[in-house]
């Protein structure tokens, strides 16, 4: 409870340091301008009251399609990950093509991504897959490779199979390193994400993602200011949840030495 | 009874090939138990690898009660040198884990509880203390109900008094379950308390070049005879003689 009071204490903090430098620079750039190019926290806040709805659903919408995004990008990333850092075969023949891939902002790709997918939902939630993926796979990948062998040969001596050492020993030494990559890639990850809703969005309205929101009230800079504010929330939403994760499924992780005999 | 007959072990291939073991014989009679000692990296571990069914040989043969060792052996347990907990695993998951890859129903809370480990099943390793993690490592051998037991330096890097409870459990445990047990240790003074028959190995690649009967072994007291310490010099001076 004392741990949780005080770690909301400090969000609280900080969002007021956040609202506070916001107001600041908004005053600072009205008095140095002449006029407002900032809209003010409260305005901000007015405009998202305003349009409580539409904002909601921008928001639901682009969780959901970050959420699917994330889910995919694991599910593709994680074994693949996983097997080309432990065996070192895949490792040799597979990690040139990764490391070249990797680099390649899938942003640059758009026009082929468009072509070969259409407008539609898919093409957006492959950009951020595609975002997602190669982290997923490049943080498995190393922390795959450095598996203490002590902890192999301890299943391996009782018989395991090629599965049963993934199981015990592969996935949950990596998992720590691999949820800590995913947290830091949100914030490469919610940029994808608007980019993918913006670039590849121009026929929705703006319930279709908080991408679409903001670029849609292009003109209305408090209201598309507080779809910025969505895109804050819906990242700190999902850093919270995947350090959540990491504490419930890597607990071991957080328990300190109480010694004994 | 454990037969090694020949035994070659030679890592990596053509110009990188290193021999580890090199025409190893060696026999372990039914319910004995042995000491294997060696200079450092001659290739103590890999023999004992090797008795498991973890390293098939490059020449040689293994057999296990008169079968050869093609694979790893549920009769047979290995306990590793830092005991091989899994960080991420309960204490009660760890003891456990064998049985599990096995495919075993029974659950080794009962070995726990005899190793003085009950209420701590809970616990992940990094809340025990080292000799904590060693019993859980031996608990978890011990729930196989293993009928050849592998030991790899199980009580390396302890402090003395905790070293000297982990001797006595090995030696109170193999009185009860009367196991064939092979101790790889470089540590003198546990090789001659442990080992009914002591085999010194040569440099690497590993053969055997000595072995030292040791009939006084077998009760807790034998650390304070005369013939103990009689037996350690001895040993010393076979290992010293053997460039260790």
């Amino acid at each position: 409870m004392n741990r949780t009071l005080r770690l909301s204490m400090y969000y609280l903090l900080a969002i007021a340091l956040v609202l506070l430098v916001w107001a600041a620079t908004s005053w600072l750039l009205e008095a140095t301008r002449g006029r407002e190019i900032l809209p003010t926290p409260w305005v901000t806040f007015a405009a998202a009251a305003a349009n409580f709805g539409t904002l909601a659903s921008a928001f639901g919408s682009s969780a959901l399609r970050f959420l699917i995004a994330l889910a995919v990008a694991f599910l593709l990333g994680l074994p693949l990950g996983l097997a080309v850092g432990f065996e070192s075969k895949l490792d040799r023949y597979l990690s040139p093509l990764i490391y070249l891939l990797y680099p390649m902002p899938p942003v640059a790709l758009l026009l082929f991504l468009y072509l070969a997918f259409g407008l539609g939902e898919v093409v957006r939630l492959v950009v951020v897959v595609m975002a997602l993926f190669f982290q997923v796979v490049v943080a498995a990948q190393g922390a795959a490779k450095y598996v203490v062998p002590s902890h192999v040969t301890a299943v391996r001596s009782a018989g395991a199979t090629r599965g049963q050492i993934y199981r015990h020993v592969v996935l949950p030494a990596t998992l720590p390193s691999v949820l800590t990559a995913a947290r830091v890639s949100v914030g490469l990850g919610i940029t994808m994400l608007y980019i993918a809703e913006t670039k590849l969005g121009l026929l929705l309205g703006p319930r279709a993602g908080l991408g679409r929101f903001i670029e849609y009230y292009t003109f209305r800079g408090d209201i598309s200011l507080a779809g910025v504010v969505g895109l804050a929330l819906l990242g700190l939403l999902f850093y919270a949840v995947l350090e959540l994760l990491e504490r419930f499924l890597c607990r071991w992780k957080f328990v300190g030495a109480r010694g004994g005999a | 009874m454990i037969e090694v007959d020949g035994l070659t072990l030679i890592y990596g291939r053509g110009g990188a090939a290193v021999p580890a073991v090199a025409g190893l014989s060696m026999k372990v009679d039914s319910y004995e138990l042995v000491s294997v000692v060696g200079p450092s990296g001659c290739g103590k571990t890999t023999l004992l690898f090797a008795l498991d069914g973890l390293l098939a040989p490059t020449a040689g043969r293994i057999r296990v009660h008169g079968e050869e060792v093609r694979s790893v052996r549920r009769d047979v347990a290995l306990i590793l040198q830092d005991a091989g907990l899994l960080p991420w695993k309960t204490v009660r998951a760890n003891a456990d884990l064998s049985l599990r890859i096995q495919g075993r129903k029974s659950s080794a809370g009962k070995v726990l509880a005899d190793l003085g480990l009950a209420g701590f099943e809970k616990r992940f390793p990094s809340e025990l203390s080292e000799g904590m993690k060693r019993r859980v490592g031996i608990a978890r051998a011990l729930a196989l109900q293993p009928r050849v037991m592998l030991m790899d330096e199980p009580t390396a890097n302890l402090d003395s008094i905790t070293r000297e409870h982990i001797q006595n459990l090995i030696l109170g445990l193999w009185w009860e379950m009367g196991f064939t047990g092979v101790l790889v240790t470089h540590d003198m003074e546990e090789a001659v308390f442990l080992g009914k028959r002591i085999l010194v190995l040569s440099a690497r690649p590993a053969r055997v070049v000595e072995v030292i009967d040791n009939p006084g072994m077998g009760e807790p007291g034998y650390r304070g005879t005369s013939e103990f310490v009689a037996q350690v010099a001895h040993l010393r001076q076979v290992l010293g003689g053997n460039g260790s």
